[in-house]
């Protein structure tokens, strides 16, 4: 493999933002409103020069106020996750680890349910609970996951996992027996949609992830050193526990946002991840990167096809991905041994 | 030019004064529409707007969980009617792109009649709901005559078979039951609760009722005993033994005009002696009650013989 230079790393930056780029076009394109690549092309030019006024009102309502915002919020939660599962892979040392591993999402459904059954007709008190309920697990399974007053991999592992399966165990008996009628939403919360804006503002929420993908990106080389052995790494200087905390808080944060204004999209924290590696080599400095766009495109594009290939029905987000996450993985798999 | 309504979920929303382009997200409401014969104004409808049957052919716009909203944007409706069935997030997301939006939430049979008066109101089709809602209060009075004085029948009403999934006492279609003079023996405050089959038994219904979209099929009632006389658990049943299951239209479960339909097919299954000739609800239900006590002295005997008429079926098969 070649050495890994930071114009390498420019360069399969840039190659995946063409990808992005053209699946971001072609999103905007295609729905059950079909417009030609040129009106969508003439529509974006007089929105950018502020001409909204020639800018015919369906249009504008179907490319500004539905299109591009879902396109934008599928590309934040797809880089959020993908990067988190790939911090959480490191974290745990387990290639099995995905942002939900540690009960984020559950804590985040929990929220999520406790919203819809107290607060129905409130626009954000199901992201927001869901954010509060994903914060408690994150504070719970720190606590739960430390040893000697660190964070230990395989004790975070546990702790995480125990807290998801006792959580989900609370989200049955409550969906059990609250009324079906409040609860009517979760399945497409539990599946993952990105079809219900988001509550806070998308620019907000991009700086934020922005700032928690640049604190997992400062440890990235670190990251490397501590997947070769913790001991080793500390040997080599590298403050292991500081390292780990920043991870855990700053990849936690990445799920907890992403679950809470999208539901629990499945695969693309797991998988994303595996197929950079598998593409660019498992070096963390291009991994975080190429796992954040190469997440936007898998979930940018999965909602596309969610949203117009049975159109006007329109599919959960999560069923697709899963739907098309497993076989290509397979295919990656199996092609690497052969 | 619009005016400011509230809506029956409390929502204030400024409705056109002029509405010519009107979309549906729930079956019930396609219904309504279609019963205040506004339907040329139809330009959208949820998925699975069956009622009536013409509703078929209109252009649909998603499940009524999640609709698709560019297919709503580009009906390019004057109004959206929701109902308690579909999520908050999308009146509210439909509410942001600058869509009159108009909730209906009904608990009740009557709840259902003002419905109808309401969405009148809203597209402009007042006269055409205050007749239709007439008629519909005249065949419900008409029924309520007929069953004054016949003790409720005791039912169960499956709503899911497998888990067994009945309803309980805040439901709308509990509230429907008692216009046909029947009482859901599941006393429950949970909306749709699972309960075990030893708790029918322990319950003992006259009658289990189930709702059908082939209710109206020869033998379909037939054909629902055959199969519960041939499931362990529930033949033993009392009411499975004597034959009492009722079969009626799944309209039962939608607040609309089809709504009453339901309750008369329910009131002649569970209550035969209480009409006349009644091979056709319908056609009983618009009859004179004065035709009632002349036929009184041969209805036992039909009644008999239609029951012995179902269960031969139901041995043939």
């Amino acid at each position: 493999m070649r050495p890994l230079t930071p114009r390498r790393i420019a360069g399969i930056c840039l190659a995946l933002g063409a990808v992005l780029f053209v699946v971001v076009v072609f999103s905007l394109q295609v729905g059950a409103y079909p417009i030609a690549v040129s009106d969508v092309a003439l529509t974006l030019l007089r929105g950018a020069i502020g001409h909204w006024s020639s800018i015919p009102s369906s249009y504008r309502l179907i490319v500004f106020g539905l299109r591009l915002p879902r396109i934008a919020l599928g590309i934040l939660v797809g880089a959020a996750l993908s990067v988190s599962g790939a911090s959480f892979q490191a974290l745990l040392r387990n290639p099995l680890a995905d942002p939900y591993v540690l009960g984020v999402s559950s804590g985040a459904a929990l929220g999520a349910i406790l919203a819809l059954a107290w607060l129905p007709h409130t626009a954000w008190a199901m992201q927001g609970l869901a954010f509060l309920g994903a914060l408690a697990t994150i504070a719970a399974v720190y606590f739960l996951g430390r040893r000697k007053g660190q964070l230990d991999s395989t004790t975070l592992l546990l702790a995480g996992i125990i807290t998801a399966s006792f959580l989900s165990a609370i989200i049955m008996f409550l969906m059990t027996t609250v009324s079906g009628r409040d609860l009517r939403g979760m399945a497409f919360w539990l599946m993952g949609d990105l079809a219900t804006p988001p509550a806070i503002s998308l620019g907000f929420l991009f700086v934020i992830l922005l700032i928690a993908i640049g604190a997992i990106y400062t440890t990235s080389s670190d990251l490397n050193l501590i997947l070769t052995g913790e001991q080793e790494a500390h040997h080599l200087g590298v403050n292991v526990p500081r390292v780990k905390l920043v991870v855990y808080v700053s990849a936690s944060l990445l799920t907890g946002l992403a679950v809470s204004v999208s539901g629990a999209i499945g695969y693309v924290g797991l998988l994303i991840p595996h197929v950079m590696r598998m593409l660019f080599g498992s070096d963390y400095r291009v991994l975080i990167p190429a796992s954040a766009i190469g997440g936007a495109i898998a979930v940018a594009l999965a909602d596309t096809l969610a949203r117009t290939i049975v159109a006007p029905t329109e599919l959960p987000v999560g069923a697709m991905t899963a739907a098309i996450g497993a076989p290509v993985f397979i295919y990656l798999l199996r092609r690497r041994f052969a | 030019m619009t005016r400011e309504v509230i809506d029956e979920t409390g929502r204030r929303v400024a409705v056109p004064v002029d509405v010519r382009r009107i979309v549906t997200l729930a079956p019930n409401l396609t219904e309504i529409v279609y019963a205040l014969r506004a339907q040329d104004r139809l330009v959208g409808v949820s998925n699975y707007s069956d009622y009536p049957a013409a509703a078929k052919a209109k252009p649909r716009v998603g499940m009524q969980l999640n609709p698709n909203l560019e297919a709503i944007v580009a009906a390019r409706p004057d109004i959206v009617l929701v109902a308690a069935v579909n999520r908050f997030e999308t009146v509210d997301a439909l509410a942001r792109l600058g869509i009159a939006v108009y909730g209906t939430d009904p608990h009740t049979v009557e709840g259902t009649l003002a419905s109808i008066e309401h969405i009148g109101g809203v597209i402009g089709a007042s006269v055409q709901a205050e007749s239709v809602v007439a008629n519909l209060r005249k065949r419900l009075d008409a029924l309520k005559a007929k069953l004054v004085g016949v003790p409720p029948a005791r039912v169960l009403f499956v709503v899911w078979q497998d888990p067994l999934t009945s309803l309980g006492t805040h439901t709308f279609i509990a509230d429907a039951l008692r216009f046909a003079d029947a009482q859901s023996v599941v006393e429950a405050k949970q909306d749709w609760p699972q309960i075990s089959l030893e708790e029918v038994v322990r319950l003992n219904p006259d009658y289990l009722v189930f709702a059908s979209g082939h209710f109206g099929d020869a033998g379909a009632r037939a054909q629902r005993l055959a199969e519960l006389r041939s499931e362990a658990g529930w033949r033993e049943l009392t009411a499975v033994r004597e034959g009492h299951v009722a079969v009626i239209s799944d309209e039962i479960n939608l607040p609309a005009p089809g709504l009453v339909d339901a309750i008369e097919q329910l009131a002649h299954q569970l209550h035969p002696n209480a009409f006349a000739q009644a091979p056709q609800p319908r056609a009983t239900a618009r009859q004179s009650p004065a035709f009632a006590p002349v036929f009184a002295a041969g209805r036992l005997h039909r009644t008999v013989s239609r029951n012995s008429c179902v269960e031969a079926n139901a041995c043939a098969r």
